[in-house]
């Protein structure tokens, strides 16, 4: 949620870059050097995807495998991460865990980003819509984010796809309001009101002109709702209103871990990293798209 | 207090002058105090409309009782001078010690009994079989009242001590005539400390202070019963939802006492030299596999012998307690283990997991993969760790798992519902009955089985209700222990529910805190700090 | 400026309105019976009915809107269905911990974010610049609670430092409310301190690229006068715009800080309250919440026409 909110400022700010720039070069190498840290965000996302789908045949074992006799082992060569209090194998669930995560930090993003798109299209475009839908979604943003999820949670049972749909509407309308903010500073250009007195249909104003220029900031929103829902969903864990216990998630996995936080800490450790790893990643690919998908935001002395 | 106050020296080196006060909380010197996590947050004060073990815990100290408990389950006179009974056993009369007051400074009258026993009686069970036999329930004069009955009631004293919820305390008339099922507003009782309202901050803490005028009995202290000294002035209840601060909080001597660490954090506790740690209640818990008995696949016995074949005790206590043995028994039984009532009869099937043979009879029992619908709460941590193995062994063994995680607010909604699982209802849910309660048919809800009018889950036989009532007029000790084998082995042949384990918890204190007893209830009285 | 103001509050009616409906819906179709959470697990089904009819709860929804709506416009939030205490009185308890932990956190962020922004804008390209931000992005990838943690067990365990948990009100002395805020502020802070610092950075990297600073410069003005008193100032308006979101998104984070510090505030007032399903408290706190929140927003406008006199209502 954090992340959302950097990108929803007009100057967005820049990462350095790692390396100094040199002569442009094509391919891998040449993508690389221009974008290194968008390379770095999508090398850790590339792994982590991997992880995902692979965890099978990476070594796992049933991640809801239940062992009381072995709980709480340390890491070792049985455990390679060690077990929580359940005896159940760290490592799968982690691995697993990638699934979840993943599923609701992109689903979250792309669910927020279209509905927030269509609805901020629509009212920034047009006036009678305007005032009504964005006092709702005034009203929506004004509840915390995550008291919104908490009582979504409260209304249905727990499961992933729940804890999708909670977030998802709790992000709407800041990514309505970020369209709806473009769509306001377009409408104005001389080739949209060019457009207007040629007689082209709502529709296709917005469709032809309108959208493409909305979908930079989008991207880059976007991104940062990826990387916010992750944290969001383990924040939702944490207060027992996350994803199912027999759904491994980083979160729940944390979550439970948490109470023995302080004697058996890797139980926190290994999924922590995971997730910070992940979210840094999609901030790092966010950082690298706003600069190359707007340059005019690219800032250097 | 012997932390290096970062702060306060950061402020002696100058900034302090200019930043105000620097003076500590203006506590009084010498009010001595008792800082206590209990094991949740006293959401509401009302000990007959709200039957929390939390609300009782604190009513406990602000309401005083009739008669008390010892650590052996016999009633004894707390509030009662004598009482005598007639000879055909129908006319009960009381008589209250001289010099008893409520804390508005009023004395304690028969009159304020009599009210306060007949709210009480509305909503607790043995209350309702006394209100049921009652003939008339009247005060004599200021300190006597006589309660005439039908029918002879045996059991009358252990109905007015008994320690399950709701205990029958004593209020002054004016509150005890509110609707049993509305919340009263004022909290003025006549036990050893007063609640201080003023401080009631719901959800973050509640505090007491001692009433100096308490007239406490003579006899030594022995749980509910005997003398009730309060040693320290206030006792300050702090509520904290994470046992990770709150074990730091002993550890770092922020708080005196915690009701309910959790095992895996005692290990760490034992380390600290300045913390003692003891089992904190003898009597515990027995876990709860409760069924559905009225819908699919619940409602055929061959299914519920199937599950009852496949559980494994020692998985579930395992999943509650951690990895201190001393801390779990297995529990082939419904009553409490290790009193007079505990029998095993019947019991083999949970004595050791067999997944084949749960796999036969769910075959023989024609079950053809309608969903169990399992309602778990999550926000209990020893309900969530019971419904993680059940959704395991359920897997197990073939069965259909509809897992619902959800909070206990919904499952206690859930669970009185009817209707079919798929249509909001359910199939099963975890709690745990208290040891205290279970000692005895009298608190022990769990083995009813008057079907429609028992306790969730209606589970239906006759036989059982036969032996239970039975109990009731059982004359001695060894012929309850009869009725307790039979109704043992009734339970078990129809699997009323499945006791997943007996299991107690640890509590842990400072080491300047003496006489801290265990018991079913924390009690305050008796303990001094130095 | 007062009609402007005056205009603002009035378009806070019909947002709270939808708020209020919004959360009344929700909670009424939401599963969960507080009245079975009061029985008890002692309690038979037929008293948990009867306690169900004396809190109300049997009414029909309109009925239920109708008198919550009611009793709201003459300002009285109800009564907690548990407690038994007024809502009002609930949640004025809560108050002084939840904006204490805000201010601290807050007046923490700006203190450490905007010089580190002003310092990487200013190194712009050097290695400490690429420090400060990799710290900064780290920020943002670690939950609270495992912060919040980590700073317990070492300044609190281990160091004894500052107190494990709890808090004391202002009114016992600065110090000892300073001393239970540390921690807690830190842990919530470390995200808006990553957030606070990227914003300034980015807006001081335009501002110091405008012509008016190569002017202040050239007539030789010293470099902190130049970073401090003439580029922040006009990079206030974004960075002021950072903070007012952060007030909104302090709430939040908020609920999982006071729950592992055992800070009795406003977040885990909610959290209670829903887990219980006590709906008076619920609906009382969303209510507060989104008043503030408008309430904040207005204060970030206002700020606005101070620190740019172009900006106009």
């Amino acid at each position: 949620m954090t992340d959302a909110a950097s990108a929803r400022v007009v100057a967005a700010p820049d990462l350095p870059d790692i390396l100094p720039p040199v002569k442009a070069r094509r391919g891998l190498a040449g993508f690389v050097v221009r974008h290194p840290t968008m390379a770095i965000g999508l090398a850790i996302l590339a792994v982590m995807a991997f992880v995902a789908i692979f965890a099978p045949l990476l070594g796992t074992v049933d991640p809801t495998a239940l062992a009381p006799a072995k709980r709480t082992r340390a890491p070792s060569a049985d455990f390679w991460f060690g077990s929580d209090a359940f005896g159940r194998d760290i490592y799968s669930r982690v691995l697993y865990g990638a699934r979840v995560s993943l599923l609701v930090g992109f689903a979250v993003a792309a669910l927020a980003s279209f509905a927030g798109l269509v609805i901020g299209l629509l009212s920034g475009y047009i006036r009678a819509v305007d005032g009504i839908v964005m006092r709702a979604m005034d009203g929506l943003m004004s509840i915390p984010p995550i008291l919104l999820a908490v009582a979504l949670m409260a209304l249905t049972r727990a499961s992933v796809g729940n804890v999708i749909m909670s977030i998802t509407i709790a992000e709407i309308p800041r990514v309505a309001r970020l369209v709806r903010g473009v769509v306001l500073s377009l409408r104005e250009q001389p080739y949209v009101e060019a457009a207007i007195t040629t007689g082209t249909t709502t529709p296709r104003i917005i469709l032809k002109h309108i959208l493409p220029n909305t979908i930079a900031p989008l991207t880059v929103q976007a991104t940062y709702i990826c990387g916010s829902a992750m944290i969001v969903e383990s924040i939702l864990s944490f207060i027992g209103a996350g994803t199912p216990p027999i759904t491994p998630s980083w979160g729940n996995i944390m979550a439970d871990g948490r109470a023995l936080w302080q004697v058996k800490p890797y139980i926190i450790f290994f999924p922590a990293i995971f997730l910070s790893l992940t979210v840094l990643a999609v901030n790092l690919v966010g950082d690298g798209l706003r600069d190359a998908l707007d340059p005019r935001m690219v800032k250097r002395l | 207090m012997d932390r290096r106050h970062v702060l306060k020296g950061i402020g002696a080196a100058g900034v302090g002058a200019t930043v105000g006060p620097l003076a500590a909380p203006a506590i009084a010197q010498g009010v001595k105090t008792i800082k206590f996590v209990p094991q949740a947050n006293l959401a509401n004060f009302d000990p007959i409309w709200g039957t929390q073990y939390v609300v009782r815990n604190a009513s406990q100290l602000v309401w005083d009782m009739l008669y008390g408990m010892d650590s052996k389950l016999q009633p004894k006179r707390q509030m009662v001078e004598s009482e005598e009974v007639s000879s055909d056993g129908l006319v009960w009369t009381f008589k209250l010690r001289d010099g008893l007051k409520f804390h508005d400074g009023e004395p304690v009258r028969a009159k304020d009994c009599v009210a306060s026993i007949e709210r009480w009686s509305v909503r607790d069970g043995m209350g309702q079989m006394l209100r049921a036999i009652q003939k008339e329930l009247v005060a004599v004069d200021d300190r006597t009242f006589k309660w005439t009955l039908a029918k002879p009631y045996p059991k009358m004293l252990m109905a007015l001590g008994k320690i399950g919820t709701p205990i029958c305390f004593i209020m002054p008339e004016r509150i005890a005539k509110t609707d049993p099922f509305k919340q009263i507003e004022e909290y003025v009782g006549s036990g050893p400390m007063k609640f201080v309202k003023g401080d009631w901050k719901p959800g973050a803490m509640a505090a007491f202070e001692r009433n100096k005028d308490y007239v406490s009995r003579s006899e030594a202290t022995d749980w509910f019963a005997g003398a009730k000294p309060m040693f320290v002035d206030r006792v300050e209840w702090l509520i904290m939802p994470d046992p990770a601060t709150a074990a730091a909080a002993l550890q770092n001597g922020e708080v005196d006492w915690w009701e309910n660490p959790i095992s895996d954090l005692v290990p760490v506790l034992k380390r600290n030299k300045n913390i003692k740690v003891d089992i904190a209640d003898p009597l515990g818990n027995i876990g709860s596999f409760r069924l559905n008995h009225m819908h699919p696949p619940f409602d055929n016995i061959k299914v519920r012998q199937a599950v009852q074949a496949a559980i494994s005790q020692e998985d579930y206590m395992r999943a509650i307690v951690g990895s201190e043995d001393a801390l779990w028994k297995p529990c082939p039984g419904f009553f409490t283990p290790g009193s007079y009532m505990y029998s095993e009869a019947g019991g083999e099937a949970l004595k050791k997991s067999d997944i084949e043979k749960a796999k036969k009879l769910l075959k023989e029992s024609g079950y053809s993969g309608q969903p169990v619908v399992c309602v778990v709460a999550q926000d209990q941590p020893i309900t969530k760790a019971m419904g993680e193995i059940t959704a395991d062994i359920l897997k197990k063994i073939g069965m259909n798992v509809d897992f619902v995680a959800t909070d206990w607010g919904t499952v206690g909604q859930r669970r009185a519902s009817k209707n079919p699982p798929a249509q909001g209802g359910w199939s099963m849910f975890h709690t745990w009955h208290a040891g205290v309660d279970t000692a005895t048919p009298v608190g022990n809800i769990g083995i009813r089985a008057s079907g429609d009018k028992a306790w969730f889950g209606w589970p239906k036989d006759d036989q059982v209700e036969a032996d239970i009532a039975s109990w009731y007029d059982a004359k001695s000790v060894e012929e309850e222990k009869k009725i307790a084998d039979k109704i043992n082995r009734g339970c078990m042949e129809n699997v009323t529910y499945i006791p997943t384990g007996f299991f107690l918890g640890y509590q842990g204190w400072r080491s300047s805190l003496e006489g801290v007893t265990s018991g079913p209830l924390p009690w305050f009285w008796g303990v001094k700090k130095a | 400026m007062s009609g402007y103001i005056f205009r603002r509050v009035l378009a806070m009616i019909p947002v709270m309105a939808i708020v209020a409906l919004f959360v009344f819906s929700l909670l009424y179709i939401a599963p969960g019976d507080p009245a079975a959470v009061i029985a008890g697990d002692q309690a038979s089904p037929q008293d948990v009915e009867r306690i169900r009819q004396s809190l109300g709860l049997d009414r029909p929804f309109v009925v239920r809107f109708a008198e919550w709506a009611g009793s709201v416009l003459t300002g009285n939030l109800g009564t907690s269905m548990f407690t038994g205490l007024p809502v009002t009185e609930l949640i004025k308890q809560r108050l002084e911990p939840t904006f204490s932990l805000m201010f601290v956190t807050l007046l923490l962020a700006i203190l450490v974010g905007v010089p580190i922004g002003v310092v990487s804008a200013w190194k712009a390209g050097s290695w400490i610049d690429r420090l400060l931000m990799a710290v900064g992005v780290v920020g943002f990838s670690v939950p609270v609670f495992v912060v919040g943690y980590l700073l317990a067990y070492v300044f609190a365990l281990e160091l004894d430092w500052f107190p494990v948990q709890g808090y004391t009100p202002i009114s016992n002395g600065l110090l000892p409310w300073l001393e239970n805020l540390v921690l807690p502020a830190i842990a919530l802070g470390f995200v808006y301190i990553a957030l606070i610092a990227r914003i300034t950075r980015a807006t001081m990297l335009e501002v110091l690229s405008q012509d008016y600073i190569r002017t202040a410069r050239a007539k030789g003005l010293g470099e902190r006068a130049v970073l401090f008193m003439h580029a922040l100032k006009n990079a206030a308006v974004p960075i002021v715009t950072v903070i007012g979101i952060g007030v909104a998104l302090l709430i939040g984070g908020a609920v999982v800080t006071e729950s592992v510090f055992a800070i009795p505030g406003l977040g885990r007032l909610t959290i209670d309250a829903i887990v219980r399903r006590d709906y008076p408290v619920i609906q009382g706190v969303v209510l507060m919440f989104s008043f503030l929140y408008v309430l904040v927003n207005l204060a970030v406008d206002l700020i606005y026409t101070l620190l740019d006199p172009r900006i106009r209502y």
